[in-house]
């Protein structure tokens, strides 16, 4: 590391043999500035996509009221401590999730339109949709991040096959494209992960790491030295949020071995990657975590989190329900499959509260680390019975900067497009567009008169 | 929605309109779905030209009132799908009450619930027309809508103005029949007057053929009253019977291009004859002007006095039709192949 001045560059890093660490935003990185740039040093704006399949009972997700939000539902009721984080949208539509004229595959097109706001082709072999909204955002920002976007999941990440009714599991899978034929499919290994963050940009194979577990040194040990030479500089502020930074990706690690551990000692067959952990939620708070070290290094500004992928069939053991999560969607009106559904949908959002939890956690000066996101957690689909592709779930939780009043929740008149949200997240992060997808019009997040 | 496998669907209509501000509209309506229950058309997208919820709630009334009863609770409670959303302008200038409107809104039972349900009371529970109005037509075959418009054109030039809505409505719409002007000329139509600079864009822009009804066929081709008094009698309380004694006074017969737009959308064989081809203006009073040219886009409809008592008839039939339940497409086969038994045959 080179400090050639008394302000630390916002990019700086932590390097060793083979390590490149981020840093947090630091009080070191704004002094020396001039007055009138310390405003701009604050911390950059996020912009983040948690994506749940199979859409979800909406008369437990929906609440009663609009404007100032009370009590949530039931699926939300993790979410009751981030209540004013969190800004509800209703009646979002994506009319190119629906057949329109392509039959059957409703998972396939809600999936492919997410972010893309495009008819999706039906097809296995050609897949064709559109650069994701995400995308756009991540080219615009490539220079100013070590990564221009990040793709993180929790599921299967097959790109090829059919996934549903003709529709290529590339649409089912992925959320972000990169061009019209180029998804960016999801890392869901933690130590892939891990090592995208903070290696050299090698991605070792599952083997080799198991045969370097017993002797893996931490990463944190390879950078000491910068370290050292970094503390010597601070104040007992930045050096505390250093120590709570590293030590956050020390956990990390640990639970990335652990893991690692834990599966080969359970099932050397088992289909996952090595490193993913067998339980849902510590998997999800594992990739998660390394989200929001990643944010918290300005390592990216752009993630695309899917949680599983569309149309899943996957079962929940962790909360006892053993039949797969889209057949019981299909519940033909019958409660104890709605009661599933729920239960499904109830521990999603509790996840994602857990994971908002720890980005109120992080400290960006005078700000949280949630303040300076636009996290959007939603689905594709609302009433995963009917298949329907209006009124979708959606929250978006953090305030941009505070340009967007959160605590509320604001219902749009019916058939606005999903896009005009993308488009007003775009235009905030620093993208101007006339149109995306089929929007009409930037969405005002104002309350609706 | 429309599934291959399923052949051709019957036409998709788009349907806008000033639906309240008299009782054209609503018979227009109440036309459409007498056509739709014989499934020779679908309503695809239904909107008002009126900034009104109550002009909203009137066409959620007649889309409840039309779709018959929900299915009984049990095996395709489930697959209940939504009713589709009404469209309502949203210009900001609200319009007030008619007397049409707060006769089917107002109307209770004797025991003081509304006559008529609806779901209709917040702006959000309107759909914004213009996508809406997209929407529907990216559903349909190429060239099977038909887009009927029987009030200003604000919503649909706003539809063309959209990314990509010309080449749209080129490619899905078959034509336009508007229910609006005066043909080859005479006075001004309100419809017209309410957004002169839309109706101008509209004929100047709109990129399909255009057949427009005047005030002249509306009035030469009224519905009957006494159909009102006669074959609505079905029904204990139908909002069509009140709307029609509210608009004026009792007996007369309601001038009617609205339903002449849909009957020609749909049947456009044998009921009508069409002008030559030429190019409707418009005024800045309003008024409409034909000119004949070869190539033109524009036609008007003429009446048919040999079709006359038949058109008025074919009103008065398919107007005052019972609901028939419309079953949703996606699980129609489900449908079929769990419905119940049939009856047993009686005991002789």
């Amino acid at each position: 590391m080179t400090i050639t001045r008394k302000a630390l560059h916002r990019r700086s890093f932590l390097r060793g043999m083979g390590a490149v660490v981020g840093l947090p935003f630091l009080e070191a990185m704004v002094p020396a500035m001039a007055i009138g740039q310390a405003r701009a040093a604050r911390a950059p704006l996020r912009m983040a996509f948690a994506y749940v399949p199979n859409g979800i009972i909406m008369n437990q997700w929906n609440p009663e009221c609009e404007g100032k939000l009370g009590e949530l539902p039931r699926i939300l009721k993790a979410m009751e401590p981030h209540r004013d984080d969190i800004l509800m949208l209703g009646n979002l539509t994506h009319n190119t999730g629906r057949a329109l004229l392509d039959g059957a595959g409703d998972h396939g097109r809600c999936s492919g339109s997410y972010l893309t706001g495009i008819q999706v082709k039906k097809t296995t072999v050609d897949i064709k949709a559109g650069v994701s909204c995400d995308q756009i955002v991540a080219k615009h920002l490539a220079d100013k991040t070590r990564f221009p976007s990040l793709e993180v999941g929790l599921e299967d990440a097959r790109q090829a096959g059919d996934c549903d009714s003709g529709y290529s599991c590339a649409y089912t899978n992925n959320l972000a494209w990169k061009s019209e034929t180029e998804p960016l499919p999801p890392i869901l290994d933690p130590r892939a992960l891990f090592e995208r963050l903070f290696g050299n940009g090698v991605i070792l194979s599952p083997e080799t790491r198991a045969r370097q577990a017993d002797y893996r040194r931490s990463i944190l040990d390879f950078v000491s030295e910068d370290t050292r030479k970094l503390e010597a500089t601070l104040g007992p502020t930045d050096r505390r949020k250093l120590d709570e930074y590293l030590s956050s990706i020390r956990e990390v690690e640990g639970q990335i071995e652990r893991a690692e551990k834990t599966n080969a000692q359970i099932d050397p067959h088992m289909e996952k990657p090595y490193g993913v952990p067998a339980d849902f939620a510590e998997h999800f708070k594992l990739m998660t975590d390394m989200i929001t070290i990643a944010f918290q290094a300005d390592l990216t500004r752009v993630v695309t989190f899917m949680m599983t992928r569309e149309g899943t069939s996957r079962p929940y053991r962790e909360i006892g329900i053993s039949d797969g999560h889209h057949p019981c969607t299909h519940h033909q009106g019958k409660p104890e499959l709605i009661e599933k559904v729920t239960q499904i949908n109830t521990y999603h959002a509790t996840q994602m509260a857990g994971w908002v939890e720890k980005l109120k956690s992080v400290r960006e000066g005078d700000r949280r680390l949630l303040d300076n996101m636009m996290l959007v957690y939603g689905a594709g689909l609302s009433d995963g019975n009917m298949h329907l592709h209006e009124d979708l779930p959606t929250l978006m939780i953090g305030n941009a900067g505070g340009a967007i009043k959160t605590g509320r929740r604001v219902v749009y008149r019916k058939e606005t497009p999903m896009c005009n949200l993308h488009l007003a997240m775009m235009e905030r992060m620093g993208v101007h567009m006339e149109h995306f997808g089929d929007s009409t019009g930037q969405l005002s997040f104002a309350d609706l008169t | 929605m429309q599934f291959p496998g399923q052949g051709k669907p019957s036409v998709g209509i788009v349907f806008d309109s000033d639906l309240g501000n008299g009782v054209d509209a609503a018979l227009a309506l109440a036309l459409l779905y007498g056509l739709e229950g014989k499934g020779e058309a679908r309503l695809v997208s239904n909107s008002t030209t009126i900034s009104n919820l109550k002009s909203a709630a009137f066409a959620d009334v007649l889309a409840r009132f039309y779709a018959g009863p929900p299915p009984a609770a049990g095996a395709f409670g489930g697959f209940q799908r939504p009713l589709p959303p009404i469209g309502m302008a949203g210009n900001g200038n609200l319009s007030g009450d008619t007397a049409v409107l707060k006769a089917v809104l107002d109307k209770t039972t004797a025991d003081g619930m509304p006559a008529y349900s609806h779901g209709i009371n917040r702006l959000n529970d309107t759909a914004d027309p213009v996508p809406l109005i997209r929407n529907a037509m990216t559903a349909q075959y190429d060239e099977n809508c038909m887009v009927v418009l029987a009030g200003p054109a604000t919503n649909l030039v706003k539809v063309m103005d959209l990314p990509g809505g010309l080449e749209l409505i080129g490619r899905k719409v078959k034509l336009l029949a508007l229910a609006a002007g005066s043909y080859p000329d005479g006075r001004a139509d309100p419809r017209v007057k309410a957004d002169v600079a839309a109706a101008k864009r509209l004929l100047a822009e709109w990129p399909t053929p255009i057949v427009a009804v005047g005030t002249e066929v509306g009035d030469g081709l009224p519905f009957p009253g006494s159909s009102i008094e006669k074959d609505f009698a079905w029904a204990p309380a139908h909002p069509i019977v009140d709307a029609y004694r509210a608009f004026q006074s009792m007996p007369y017969d309601a001038p009617a291009p609205a339903m002449a737009a849909v009957l020609y959308a749909v049947r456009p064989d044998g009921y009508f004859k069409l002008s030559a081809p030429g190019i409707i203006g418009v005024l800045e009073d309003g008024r409409t002007r034909f000119t004949p040219a070869a190539d033109g886009p524009h036609r008007y409809l003429v009446i048919d006095a040999a079709q006359k008592e038949r058109v008025i008839q074919t009103y008065a039939e398919l107007a005052s039709a019972k609901p028939v339940p419309r079953q949703n497409p996606r699980f129609r086969n489900n449908q079929k192949k769990n419905a119940a038994p049939a009856p047993p045959e009686p005991v002789k």
